[in-house]
């Protein structure tokens, strides 16, 4: 069972990680300029207000006094209130993350799509034009920003076309995918192409290997020899830079909710920074925290089924 | 030629208004496209305008704001009538008014919502009622107020927000210890007297309004309003995808339109492009202490914030950021804030005038100093940046920093910042709260600036009991002389509130105060 003992020694060292990440933010958010009840009541807030607020907060406290308190509630799965939105913190994680998470979600499935058979055609073809074309047009993708495709998308698709909703998000799982394909699509484009041109390498090195020409001279079929040889091979170093992008992916739903009027936890991210919402902040990260470590075990597990040498 | 078009114009609008009126059309929702979302529904404790802007369509308080926010008429109470000495004013309710619940709103109800919203550090909206000694009622109908001192604006200030009716009992019965955590539990599913209900809230995403069965008022057909059966806020941040979706028809309206797009929607066939009247001004704050950062401070010297006033070309701001959307100031106050004085923009660009006035404030070599612009506000940057090319002519190097909001905000309250850009709306119809917080040092110190005159902060004082109309006009058009003459600002212009609606959408109505009121708002089928 080398991988299952794998799997528990890696979640295992996922506390430690979680715990740094906890103290960290828990500072990094109070060495911010500006407090809470200064962002919440804005320009009008008289000084008193701001203390009575601040007082009721307990952000008048020591800070380690401050932290002492939030370990205790943590610990106790507690992640405690709102500032702005005066809601507990773990329900609005659990309404806002989910959003996020199908958006990446399908995102990361769109670009696999892509990348997957392209990189094939790419480095089957190599420097002909299909590759050419193929390489060209990824590159395009890679270098416009998130919000100009999603504009652009959205005024084609959406507002033009009409096969799309402009924006927004629906009530039923069907309406609610439907709502976010061309949000996940402006995230899969850029992410698809640093796939493809991983994958493209990848292939062409493995396409070059002693064992693919011994493979071949063994008088295998091709189509075994691509599946079994070399993909599975090229596949090894895509499937770590897969996962170390699933936190870019995150980072880029930020801005592509709020081009897409999306309600996820990118967006609620970004506002509990510029309300410095101390527990939604704190509360978020760690779960995006835990997420990301999640990703990187599970891109582990793949990795150790592509390559059992890596569980041992 | 004017007056025929002026004639034509008037004919259209004429035709256009009695035809609407004649085709009024009930039910239906409407769907209104928001920039952001609501934080927290309760009249009393909220502290921004997301909350504010919304809060009249489901709460009522007892007296209403006219449409063009310099008024009062009124709400609840159907009568008002405050004594000869103003220390007491006498309110009586509707008959047969109740809360959305269908439980009857009693004086009691009404004592008790005025005297949480009076109370002391319950929010940050009680100053504005702070004239309040006690509220008393007298059988089934009639409240008594008793004031500490004569006070010109409480009719205005039962019109705000903060005074809106709430049912005592469904309140106390939150779960909750404090008042407080009642507010949260009871702004979840608020009950008021409000046109609409809150039907669901999906935070960040939707909330969904449906019409209150019990509202009061009538409409034009005599029966009761309001004409839409609910309403559904939709919070889409970007403004392009706002636009976006208004244009191909999935919403009914969208707040916030960026200016440069203002033209553009004016233009188009299918949307109305509304720019509401508003008290909205915006202008640049600057910190007049002596010193500043341990040096001595330019800006102290009324003759140099005179000479940067004549040195910025208004017109050409208000080209570049509002693309003519805005106007010019006349006043600290918004032309649509009552006993507004002034018919001259402020400070005409004079670049000359603005030399000689730095040579005589000994800086005729001019100075360095900075701005603090909100990061990513495009509004903020272009005028900022305008400025540096202005003020540059006579000398001032300017540097621009963005920073966030509470950095900004931090910097501010502690007044250590130098400039900054900011804006302001009213949310009372009298001059007197925008007069607390530019110009009476007592508040927050006139804008965190440390501008202080003792003429004026007499005069504020004197104005807050002074109940002889023509008495106060004349103790705030002084209060206005002093100030644009000397004050801490550089006023760059007023604008209205950028509203787009589909054309099928008829009544609805932004008031000069921001309050959107949805109330006899229809929509054609």
């Amino acid at each position: 069972m080398p991988l299952f003992s794998f799997v528990i020694r890696r979640l295992l060292q996922m506390i430690p990680t979680v715990i740094f990440i906890l103290i960290v933010t828990f500072i990094l958010v109070r060495l911010l300029p500006g407090d809470p009840a200064s962002a919440m009541l804005g320009d009008r807030a008289r000084d008193a207000d701001v203390e009575r607020i601040n007082r009721q907060l307990g952000l008048d406290q020591p800070v380690v006094v401050q932290f002492f308190y939030f370990v205790r509630r943590v610990v106790t799965g507690d992640l405690g209130n709102s500032i702005g939105l005066k809601v507990s913190v773990s329900s609005l994680i659990l309404q806002r993350l989910p959003v996020t998470l199908m958006l990446t979600g399908m995102s990361a499935l769109i670009a696999l799509v892509l990348a997957v058979p392209l990189a094939f055609i790419a480095a089957s073809k190599r420097e002909r034009l299909p590759d050419s074309i193929i390489r060209g047009a990824f590159q395009m993708g890679l270098s416009m920003p998130v919000f100009y495709v999603g504009i652009v998308l959205l005024t084609v698709f959406a507002a033009q076309l009409k096969l799309f909703p402009v924006g927004g998000y629906g009530d039923t799982l069907g309406d609610r995918l439907y709502h976010l394909f061309l949000p996940a699509l402006t995230l899969a484009l850029s992410f698809a192409a640093v796939l493809m041109r991983n994958l493209r390498a990848s292939i062409i090195e493995v396409m070059n290997a002693e064992y693919v020409d011994f493979a071949t001279a063994k008088g295998l079929r091709s189509r075994v020899i691509l599946f079994r040889h070399i993909l599975r091979n090229a596949l090894i170093s895509t499937v770590t830079l897969f996962g170390l992008q699933i936190g870019t992916l995150l980072g880029g739903a930020v801005i592509t909710e709020t081009v897409f009027a999306v309600p996820g936890a990118g967006r609620l991210l970004i506002d509990s920074i510029y309300g410095r919402d101390y527990p939604v902040l704190q509360g978020l990260t760690i779960a995006l925290a835990v997420l990301v470590s999640l990703t990187f075990l599970i891109t582990d597990i793949v990795q150790a089924w592509l390559d059992p040498r890596i569980a041992r | 030629m004017k007056t025929i078009a002026r004639a034509v114009f008037t004919a259209a609008l004429l035709l256009g208004t009695s035809l609407s009126a004649f085709a009024l059309e009930r039910g239906g929702t409407l769907t209104y496209g928001r920039y952001a979302d609501s934080l927290f529904l309760d009249p009393v404790l909220n502290d921004a305008n997301v909350d504010i802007w919304i809060l009249s369509n489901l709460y009522d308080t007892l007296l209403l704001p006219t449409d063009d926010g310099k008024g009062v008429q009124p709400g609840l109470a159907s009568e008002y009538k405050l004594a000869d000495d103003g220390m007491n004013l006498t309110l009586t309710l509707r008959d047969g008014i109740r809360f959305s619940d269908g439980s009857p709103i009693t004086p009691a109800d009404v004592a008790w919502s005025l005297k949480r919203a009076a109370k002391k550090d319950n929010g940050i909206w009680g100053f504005m009622i702070e004239s309040i000694d006690d509220v008393t009622t007298e059988g089934d109908k009639t409240i008594l107020i008793k004031l500490k001192h004569p006070d010109p604006a409480i009719l205005a200030a039962l019109t705000v927000f903060n005074t809106a009716i709430l049912p005592q009992k469904q309140f106390e019965a939150s779960p909750g210890a404090t008042d407080e955590e009642k507010a949260k539990a009871f702004a979840e599913h608020p009950i008021g007297s409000g046109p609409f209900v809150l039907k669901s809230w999906d935070r960040g995403s939707s909330m969904k309004l449906v019409r209150n069965e019990y509202y009061w008022a009538k409409g034009e057909d005599g029966q009761p309003l309001p004409y839409l059966d609910g309403i559904n806020f939709e919070l889409i941040p970007d403004d392009a995808t706002r636009i976006l979706k208004l244009t191909s028809g999935e919403i009914d309206g969208a707040e916030f339109i960026p200016y440069s797009r203002v033209n553009e929607l004016k233009s188009s066939g299918n949307l109305n492009m509304e720019l509401f009247p508003s008290t909205r001004v915006a202008y640049i704050t600057l910190n007049v202490r002596p010193q500043l950062g341990g040096k001595d401070n330019p800006l102290s010297n009324p003759k140099v914030r005179q000479a940067m006033n004549f040195a910025v070309n208004k017109e050409a701001i208000i080209q570049i950021v509002t693309h003519g959307v805005g106007k010019p100031q006349t006043s600290y106050m918004s032309t649509a804030t009552p006993l507004h004085v002034g018919d001259k923009p402020l400070y005409p660009y004079d670049l000359d005038k603005a030399k000689l006035l730095m040579k005589e404030a000994g800086f005729e070599g001019g100075f360095s100093t900075s701005i603090l612009v909100l990061a990513g506000n495009q509004d903020e940057i272009a005028a900022s940046t305008a400025l540096q090319q202005m003020w540059a002519q006579i000398g001032i190097k300017l540097e621009l920093q963005q920073v966030d909001n509470p950095t900004r905000t931090q910097q501010y309250r502690d007044g250590t910042f130098v400039m900054r850009n900011a804006a302001w709306t009213d949310d009372i119809a009298d001059p007197n709260e925008i007069t607390s917080y530019f110009v009476y040092s007592k508040t927050i110190d006139a804008l965190h600036t440390g501008w202080k005159s003792d003429e004026a902060d007499q005069l504020f004082e004197a104005s807050q009991k002074e109940m002889d109309p023509k008495k106060r006009a004349e103790q705030y058009a002084r209060m206005q002389e002093i100030y644009n003459a000397e004050g801490p600002t550089v006023p760059l212009y007023e604008t209205p509130y950028p509203v787009a609606l589909s054309k099928k959408v008829h009544g609805f109505l932004q008031i000069p105060l921001g309050n959107n009121i949805f109330a006899k708002t229809w929509k054609e089928k």
